[in-house]
C-alpha cells in the first residue's frame, strides 16, 4: 500500500474581524479499510480548447461504489479565464485562474455511453473552458480502472 | 477587499517510484477579477443520525444560510466529515442536486467551486444512521 496525504489550509487575516486559519489533513485510503492506502494514480496536464464540453476523467465500472479522489487546478493566469466543472449535466462550479478543487468521486450512475463514444449520460467529470484555452493539471487517485481490450489484439 | 487563500498539498513518498508533492495556493477572488471575496457563511457544524437525504446548502433560495450566494460566480465550499474513520465502511455521500459526487469517509474533506444556481443544492446522505458530524463553510460573493 501507499501512504498519500492531502492537506488543506484556509486562511485570511482580514475576511473576518479576527484571523481565520483552518487546516485539515486526510489520508487517501481504500474503501472498506481502516488504513490501506490507494495505490494507483493518474496525473495529467492538458490544454482544453474553448467551446466544447469535454469528458476530462472518464468513468469506469471498476471505479463504481468506491473511494476515488480528484484534484484539478486551472493554471491560467488571466483572471477572466475559467472552466466549468460538471458531472452528469450538473455544473458543480467554476474554477477561475489559479483555482483548484479536491473532491471525492464515485461512479454511481447508470452508464449509458459506449466505451468509444462518450456522448451518453454518465458520471464522467466534464470540463468546458471559457474566455481562453485552459491549461489544467489534474490527478485521480483510485483503486483500479476498467482497462479496454486493445482492438487490434 | 479581503485576502483569503486556500492551499493544498498532496504528498506521497511511495505511491510512485519517486516521491510526489503537489502544492498550490488559490487566492479566492470574485468572478473574473482580482478582488478578494468578502463574504462567508462562517464555519458551520452539523450533527445528524439519519441516512435520509439532507440539504446542506440550498442553492437559489431567498432565505437561509446560502441565500446570499450569487449563482454562477466563484463561490467555494469546504466540507469535512469529522467522524473517525472506523472500519472504513461508513461514509457520507455528497450530492449536487440529485447527482452523487462522491463519498467522504471519516476524516475526509473536500473543497470545490459551487455554482449555487436554483436547485443546485449541496446535499448529503449518510451510509447508515450512525451519528455523523460535518463541518463546512462557503466563501462567496
Amino acid at each position: 500500500m501507499a501512504t498519500t496525504t492531502a492537506t488543506i489550509t484556509l486562511s485570511s487575516a482580514d475576511l473576518l474581524s479576527d484571523n481565520m486559519s483552518l487546516s485539515a489533513t486526510m489520508n487517501l485510503y481504500k474503501d472498506g479499510t481502516t488504513a490501506t492506502g490507494l495505490e494507483q494514480l493518474n496525473y495529467h496536464r492538458a490544454i482544453i480548447p474553448t467551446g466544447t464540453n469535454f469528458d476530462l476523467i472518464q468513468d469506469s465500472a471498476a471505479l463504481s461504489e468506491d473511494a476515488s479522489y480528484v484534484y484539478i487546478c486551472l493554471k491560467n493566469t488571466d483572471v477572466t479565464d475559467y472552466v466549468k466543472i460538471s458531472i452528469n449535466s450538473e455544473e458543480i462550479g467554476r474554477l477561475y485562474a489559479g483555482d483548484w478543487l479536491f473532491m471525492p468521486w464515485d461512479n454511481d450512475l447508470t452508464d449509458t455511453e459506449a466505451a468509444t463514444d462518450p456522448s451518453g449520460n454518465d458520471s464522467s467529470i466534464e470540463i468546458q473552458a471559457y474566455t481562453h484555452d485552459a491549461t489544467i493539471e489534474y490527478m485521480l487517485f483510485h483503486s483500479g480502472e476498467t482497462l479496454l481490450t486493445a482492438a487490434d489484439s | 477587499m479581503a485576502t483569503t487563500t486556500a492551499t493544498i498539498t498532496i504528498a506521497s513518498s511511495d505511491i510512485a517510484d519517486n516521491a510526489i508533492s503537489v502544492s498550490n495556493t488559490a487566492t479566492l477572488y470574485t468572478a473574473g477579477t482580482d478582488t478578494g471575496i468578502t463574504e462567508t457563511t462562517g464555519l458551520g457544524r452539523k450533527k445528524f443520525a439519519s441516512n435520509s437525504n439532507i440539504v446542506l446548502l440550498d442553492g437559489g433560495l431567498t432565505s437561509g444560510i446560502a441565500a446570499d450566494v450569487t449563482a454562477d460566480k466563484s463561490a467555494k465550499v469546504y466540507l469535512k466529515n469529522m467522524n473517525d474513520r472506523g472500519d472504513g465502511t461508513k461514509y457520507v455521500n455528497i450530492l449536487l442536486a440529485a447527482v452523487e459526487i462522491g463519498r467522504l469517509y471519516g476524516g475526509d474533506w473536500m473543497f470545490i467551486p459551487w455554482c449555487a444556481a436554483s436547485g443546485k443544492d449541496i446535499e448529503f446522505t449518510a451510509s447508515d444512521t450512525t451519528e455523523t458530524t460535518l463541518e463546512y463553510t462557503c466563501f462567496y460573493e
